[in-house]
């Protein structure tokens, strides 16, 4: 993330979370917090135990932030301070689970909406290193459709969480547990058409350094306690998976197919 | 092959819930948010480093850079970094810690220095690299602490120790790692039974002695890597597949030289301060010399050639140091004759009739021919002399701080606070020369030589390391026409120790294997019968080294 990118992502986040933003200059901002995201940023868990306990009014924490290094006022927001890394998990934590309605404006009949499955995540590839791949993928859970990128393809619209005018939902015939279980079948079945090189390097360093381990205690009669915290280690450190990791993801009542666009706010 | 696939259940859980009870279910903007982030967050590839860009304020050394890449990528996270002193092995350890931890490879660390850096190393993986690092307390709680730093006499306490072991560490960072060369010790054993997935040894010093040192760090990192003792022993140590070896060695250890790095380091100064002795000091040490041939006549036992070559050592560093040493000697009645035991007796009451030591007066010149207040450490290999030239300095108005291996930690904190705030001077015996940082101070003076060359580079990193900005100024001290002089003339100076190459001397030091420089120092002058014998057997030892020398040059340009 570039600076510029981060002084936006901070005033969109602030005032989403419905924060006073004050902008001091263009690269920096001052902010009063809310008592949520001050319980969630400040790290003062004794002074909200102190005042929660007697009942006081709290004094609620002003952060004031700079993107830019020269500005005088304000702490250095950058890619790596941990006040961005407790928003992004603050962010992440909040957007977890959601379910969303197409805005379809009011035309006198009622319109049905069609129940959709999606879900963002990551592929995680691990051994002694890792690699992470995205996806997103939605389900229908009507036809058992399933589209890729599902996120690109819903995240223009302008979704609502409650269902509109002149709309029903329809049941879905396949249910949501059964959907994940399908996208996952889906993956899994990508996954094992992939090459797993990378697992089969790190299984033969395994072996190697377990070989060597081998060689190193073969004289001793009765192994001491190293080895077998030594073995462990090293399976610990190679021993190849995959995981499946979710992001986010959601249920999407749709009147229209994503792949041919949504009804427009009116 | 086919890895096992694991899924997220945990969150399929809760999404349920959260559905059934239409709770904690997110706006539009949250969810888009969400996904935006985790993906600005992805790792997109094994081997790209990422931690360089959450940390834009440092800037990295290309060898460094280098080194952390060649360790996470080529060593699977298990390395030993080997930079000569000062080079910044920290940072590099920072670096490579930070990675995995982005990486969410790791996230249980923990990291065994020496007590006077513990405070440091927290210090700098916080502010340097926002590494939540946190100093073991009174209470230390190793299990809810993730990155844990601490000493590691206080990890190998019975109590702390059972905990630890139990714990399945992500990373273990041992600073200073050479101290666990010996695989008897209790560090070593302990260091070996703790979980670790990932390591990093640190040491300027990998190799002090014996070719096994290097045998026994590697075996905490890798055991079986360089096969079991004997086997090693018998292949390796006679240094005849030397070239293989360090082929082994290069891909668990990375190790930076000063003059390889192309930078622009601050010069040594090196200047020999030739020290003369007074008449009466003179006699005394001849005295001394003497003795060699009386205890020879009573057949005494071969240490007392051994002895006798420590009291002329000590002799040319302080009276005290001498006295110490004769009143020992004589209060556990060492000395089977009571002639001898006569002997020593007067010695010890001459050396009370003895004015102040001439290396003294020499250091209280250099001192006041410097600009005021002009900051120096100076070495001294014994206690007793510590105490004297505090004393002695103390009687000329300088103040100096003592500085010992055997401090605490906050001693030793308080020790080297005072040096920079408030005192002129630091005089540090041998084993408080690791782990503190002297940057601030430009001037060395080696009170008296120690004679394991190595451990001169270690005296001079504490101050020629990263972040000295001004030229190192250093003083060696000795006394003509004794011992001292020997070893400086006919073997340091001859091997080019003071030069500031001395990156090249533990590669020589590496050849020559198990047989140390020190031990044939001490056979040398312990067993010459005569000023020539010794000075032919000196001569011959620094040729054999040069020999090496010139040998790894050779090698080199080949």
């Amino acid at each position: 993330m570039q600076q510029t990118e981060i002084c936006k992502f901070l005033k969109v986040f602030f005032s989403e979370n419905g924060c006073a933003i004050t902008e001091t200059s263009p690269y920096s901002i001052q902010v009063q917090l809310t008592e949520e995201l001050d319980k969630a940023l400040m790290n003062r868990p004794f002074y909200w135990h102190y005042i929660e306990k007697m009942g006081g009014q709290p004094n609620l924490s002003t952060l004031s932030l700079k993107t830019d290094p020269n500005e005088e006022e304000g702490e250095l927001i950058h890619f790596g301070s941990p006040r961005l890394h407790k928003i992004f998990s603050y962010v992440i934590e909040k957007g977890r689970f959601g379910q969303f309605f197409e805005p379809v404006p009011p035309e006198g009949n009622t319109v049905p909406l069609k129940p959709w499955l999606c879900l963002n995540g990551k592929i995680v590839y691990h051994c002694h290193q890792k690699k992470e791949e995205i996806f997103s993928i939605g389900l229908s859970l009507i036809t058992g459709e399933m589209l890729k990128e599902f996120h690109s393809l819903v995240k223009g619209g302008s979704l609502k969480v409650s269902i509109p005018d002149f709309c029903f939902t329809l049941t879905p015939l396949i249910k949501p547990v059964s959907g994940i279980e399908r996208i996952h079948k889906y993956l899994f079945h990508t996954i094992e058409k992939e090459n797993h090189q990378w697992a089969e390097e790190a299984m033969c360093k395994m072996d190697k350094e377990l070989a060597l381990l081998e060689r190193f205690y073969a004289g001793t009669a009765e192994k001491p306690p190293s080895y077998e915290k030594e073995k462990a280690s090293i399976t610990g450190l190679y021993a190849p998976s995959i995981q499946l990791e979710i992001i986010n993801g959601g249920i999407f009542h749709l009147h229209n197919h994503p792949l041919t666009g949504f009804s427009l706010e009116e | 092959m086919q890895p096992p696939i694991l899924t997220d259940n945990k969150w399929i859980e809760e999404f349920t819930e959260a559905l059934n009870l239409q709770k904690s279910l997110s706006s539009w903007k949250q969810y888009n948010m969400a996904f935006e982030t985790a993906q600005k967050n992805m790792i997109s590839d094994f081997q790209t480093l990422e931690a360089p860009k959450q940390l834009p304020q440092l800037t990295f050394h290309d060898y460094q850079y280098d080194a952390a890449r060649k360790a996470l990528n080529e060593m699977n996270g298990r390395a030993i970094l080997a930079d000569e002193v000062g080079l910044g092995k920290t940072i590099e350890a920072g670096l490579i810690l930070k990675e995995y931890m982005i990486r969410g490879l790791v996230k249980k660390v923990l990291i065994l220095a020496p007590a006077s850096l513990v405070t440091q190393w927290c210090a700098e993986l916080n502010s340097k690299f926002y590494i939540p690092a946190v100093e073991q307390r009174k209470k230390p709680q190793w299990e809810t602490v993730d990155i844990m730093v601490t000493s590691i006499d206080t990890a190998k306490r019975g109590n702390h120790a059972e905990i630890i072991k139990n714990i399945d560490y992500d990373m273990v960072i041992i600073d200073e790692a050479h101290k666990l060369k010996n695989k008897k010790t209790k560090n070593y054993q302990f260091v070996r039974e703790v979980k670790k997935k990932f390591c990093l040894l640190l040491t300027a010093t990998p190799v002090q002695n014996k070719l096994s040192e290097l045998f026994h760090l590697i075996s905490l990192l890798k055991p079986g890597y360089l096969g079991d003792e004997e086997a090693f022993n018998d292949y390796f140590q006679r240094g005849e597949h030397y070239g293989e070896l360090q082929e082994l060695i290069k891909k668990v250890m990375i190790r930076n030289r000063r003059d390889e790095t192309e930078m622009d380091w601050p010069k040594r100064i090196v200047q020999t301060v030739p020290v003369r002795f007074s008449s009466d000091y003179h006699s005394v040490y001849q005295q001394i010399c003497q003795l060699k041939q009386k205890m020879k006549e009573e057949y005494l036992s071969p240490q007392s050639g051994f002895l006798v070559l420590t009291l002329q050592r000590e002799f040319c560093s302080s009276r005290e140091a001498v006295f110490m040493t004769l009143k020992n000697a004589v209060e556990k009645r060492e000395m089977p004759s009571e002639q001898m035991n006569q002997e020593f007796l007067n010695m010890m009451t001459s050396l009370n009739h003895l004015p102040s030591h001439p290396k003294a007066d020499k250091v209280l010149d250099l001192i006041n021919s410097w600009e005021k207040d002009e900051k120096v450490v100076i070495f001294t290999e014994y206690r007793a002399t510590q105490l004297y030239l505090q004393w002695f300095l103390g009687q000329h108005g300088i103040r100096s701080v003592p500085f010992r291996g055997g401090f605490k930690r906050s001693k030793k904190d308080w020790m080297r606070q005072l040096f920079q705030n408030q005192a002129q001077v630091l005089i540090a015996t041998e084993a408080g020369g690791e782990g503190i940082n002297l940057q601030f101070c430009h001037r060395i003076i080696n009170y008296d030589l120690p004679w394991n060359p190595m451990r001169i580079e270690q005296r001079i990193g504490r101050l020629h390391r990263l972040g000295q900005e001004k030229d190192v100024n250093i003083y060696h001290l000795a006394v003509e026409n004794t011992i001292e002089d020997h070893i400086l003339k006919l073997l340091y100076k001859k091997i080019g120790l003071f030069e500031g190459v001395i990156g090249e001397l533990d590669h020589i030091l590496e050849k020559f294997g198990s047989n140390h420089i020190q031990s044939h120092l001490s056979s040398i002058f312990s067993q010459s019968e005569s000023e020539g014998e010794m000075r032919i057997k000196l001569d011959h030892l620094s040729s054999i080294v040069l020999e090496e020398e010139n040998e790894e040059a050779t090698h080199a340009t080949n």
